[in-house]
């Protein structure tokens, strides 16, 4: 599992790992099972704080996402798609959303409009997540 | 002690220098374990605040607390639970590398002489240069290892990363969040390097002109702040609005502000204003431009 950080987004870096993990699992490329590396692991690799990891990972844990193996970290849970809601799932959209809100205000279009203009794309069935 | 009273604090610290004031009623206070990165721009008065918080300068008004104690009244056995890193260091010019931890081994009960010889080896320090030979970055790191080794309650750095390569600086913050993690130490640092304060830094503080513009916990600072651009035609009210952090007037028009999301009411704004999240880079531009 490779994390992309980015320090000076403006998204603070638990919430991007959170974002990462939860579309990770919801695009089934990591199936439940999947060893989460260790928070040390982690941080070390990218710099960060321990601290960051440990609230993404438990705030993952409670939308049980992932499950704490006794003794052998974290993976991801068995459960996940009957316990995550949708506020949650939309929660990862959030960034998305922002730009889009913010490229579309300096188009000067309104709600109606994104709303026609998004419809239909809502309604493709597209073969992969997009990820970025 | 107790173990979640603040390891350091500043209570309503005003230094001067002459005519010029550099610290101006600065509060804060930091929690063990806390990575406090400290922003500002050149002359802000980050430098003169920890020197204050030190105990290594007195203020003109107010007070720094150490270990629960007036800063200025440590004793020695509090003076070895400290790591000082500042932005210059020209001790023991004279000594080689090698001789001057050594001695340093020698002052401090707590020395990891383990961690001491690995850093030396990973950052390629030969031990038996004169320190005087080295280039200023290698003289920083030799400064941050005599600060990291003995693996110090209360860690200050100066501006750390200014002199060091981005690999050398990257295992630097890694030391010292690795200090902060597994061995509950307090970190305050000052830099300008916004994304190594965002990579480590639980808390962060923004100095502007001797004033403290800005305290608290960066994720919550980046979950709850956010730029609202106020449109011309309306009436900004001169009074600040609920949650109001900043404001300041666009060159086009209009109005920019920064309001915490968590005070702020949604009555209060126009309906044409637009609220967009800022980057740390971003809300240093609003508080200290």
């Amino acid at each position: 599992m490779t994390l992309h950080i980015e320090p000076s987004a403006p998204d603070p870096i638990y919430r991007q790992i959170v974002g990462q993990i939860t579309r990770l699992i919801s695009a089934g490329t990591c199936p439940p099972g999947t060893r989460l590396p260790s928070v040390r692991e982690v941080a070390a690799a990218h710099a960060i704080n321990p601290m960051t990891v440990s609230k993404a990972y438990a705030l993952l844990e409670a939308q049980g996402l992932l499950e704490r193996q006794r003794g052998k970290g974290m993976q991801v849970a068995d459960n996940h798609q009957a316990v995550t809601p949708a506020q949650i799932r939309l929660q990862t959209l959030q960034p998305a959303l922002e730009q889009l809100a913010r490229q579309a205000r300096q188009l000067d279009l309104s709600l109606e409009q994104l709303i026609e203009a998004l419809a239909p794309l809502m309604n493709d069935v597209e073969p992969h997540e997009g990820t970025q | 002690m107790n173990h979640l009273d603040p390891v350091v604090e500043a209570l309503a610290l005003t230094k001067r220098y002459k005519d010029h004031t550099a610290l101006n009623d600065v509060s804060l206070s930091v929690a063990p374990g806390t990575v406090l990165g400290l922003l500002g721009r050149n002359g802000a008065g980050k430098s003169t605040l920890m020197e204050c918080l030190l105990g290594l300068r007195s203020a003109d008004n107010g007070q720094a607390r150490l270990f629960g104690k007036p800063a200025l009244q440590i004793n020695d056995h509090d003076k070895a639970a400290l790591g000082y890193v500042p932005q210059q260091t020209d001790s023991l010019l004279w000594m080689k590398v090698g001789d001057a931890l050594t001695f340093f081994a020698s002052l401090y009960p707590t020395w990891d002489s383990h961690l001491a010889d690995s850093l030396l080896q990973r950052w390629n320090l030969d031990s038996k240069r004169l320190i005087q030979d080295l280039s200023p970055g290698q003289r920083q790191q030799v400064a941050i290892i005599r600060a990291l080794a003995p693996r110090p309650r209360l860690l200050v750095l100066d501006e750390p990363a200014a002199a060091l390569d981005p690999l050398v600086r990257r295992e630097v913050l890694r030391e010292i969040v690795e200090l902060a993690a597994e061995h509950g130490s307090t970190v305050v640092f000052s830099t300008h390097i916004l994304s190594d304060l965002e990579r480590i830094a639980s808390h962060v503080a923004l100095m502007h002109e001797g004033r403290l513009r800005l305290y608290g916990e960066l994720d919550q600072l980046k979950d709850e702040l956010r730029r609202v651009r106020w449109p011309q035609h309306s009436t900004l009210p001169a009074l600040p609005l609920p949650g109001e952090v900043a404001r300041r007037p666009l060159a086009e028009g209009g109005w920019s502000l920064v309001l915490n999301l968590a005070q702020a009411e949604a009555s209060t704004l126009p309906g044409q204003a637009s609220t967009h999240s800022l980057s740390l880079e971003d809300l240093f531009v609003e508080l200290a431009a």
